[in-house]
């Protein structure tokens, strides 16, 4: 655990998701859902506060848009994180 | 674990504090949307809701004085700025 800190060259995974506080964030979360937002923070858990938030749900009616302003999101149901990543049209 | 900076979490503290007796959006997993005034949160994100509207598919579908939700049903709870 302390050599994994210690050592410089290797970067802990959240600390990766650390260098994206402040910058724009793609969230693939589980069940066809995907959030697109400013990452203001985030805790152990995975759970993120995120700002001017855009939700894609796919529906069998095609995608839905949610706009939101300022969203705390349960870390619970994340798969995966874009840095930077916006969400291709399509 | 206790590794991780206090900086981290602040955005999400000043959050909860922030949005503390605040008209909120919840949404669950499921994809119902539950809006109304947050009275009280915990950190399993269980929620006390006051005046709560439920949404199934954007239409109102109920009405409760006091709600409450727990927190493994919890997508994310979004700040709301009027009724829409």
């Amino acid at each position: 655990m302390t050599s994994v800190t210690t050592n410089p060259s290797t970067l802990l995974p959240l600390e990766l998701v650390d260098k994206c506080i402040g910058s724009r964030i793609h969230i693939i979360m589980k069940n066809d859902k995907e959030i697109v937002g400013t990452l203001l923070g985030f805790d152990d858990f995975v759970n993120m506060r995120l700002e001017d938030v855009t939700e894609y749900e796919a529906t069998p009616e095609g995608r839905r848009i949610t706009k939101l302003d300022n969203i705390l999101l349960n870390g619970n149901n994340i798969t995966m994180l874009v840095p930077g990543g916006e969400m291709p049209d399509a | 674990m206790s590794t991780a900076p206090p900086s981290r979490k602040e955005a999400l503290t000043s959050f909860i504090q922030q949005i503390h007796g605040r008209p909120v959006v919840v949404k669950l997993n499921s994809g119902v949307d539950y809006r109304g005034v947050l009275a009280c949160l915990d950190g399993y994100m269980n929620i006390a809701l006051e005046q709560t509207e439920e949404y199934v598919n954007g239409q109102l579908k109920n009405k409760y004085g006091d709600a409450f939700i727990r927190g493994n049903n919890v997508l994310y709870i979004s700040t709301q700025k009027r009724k829409v």
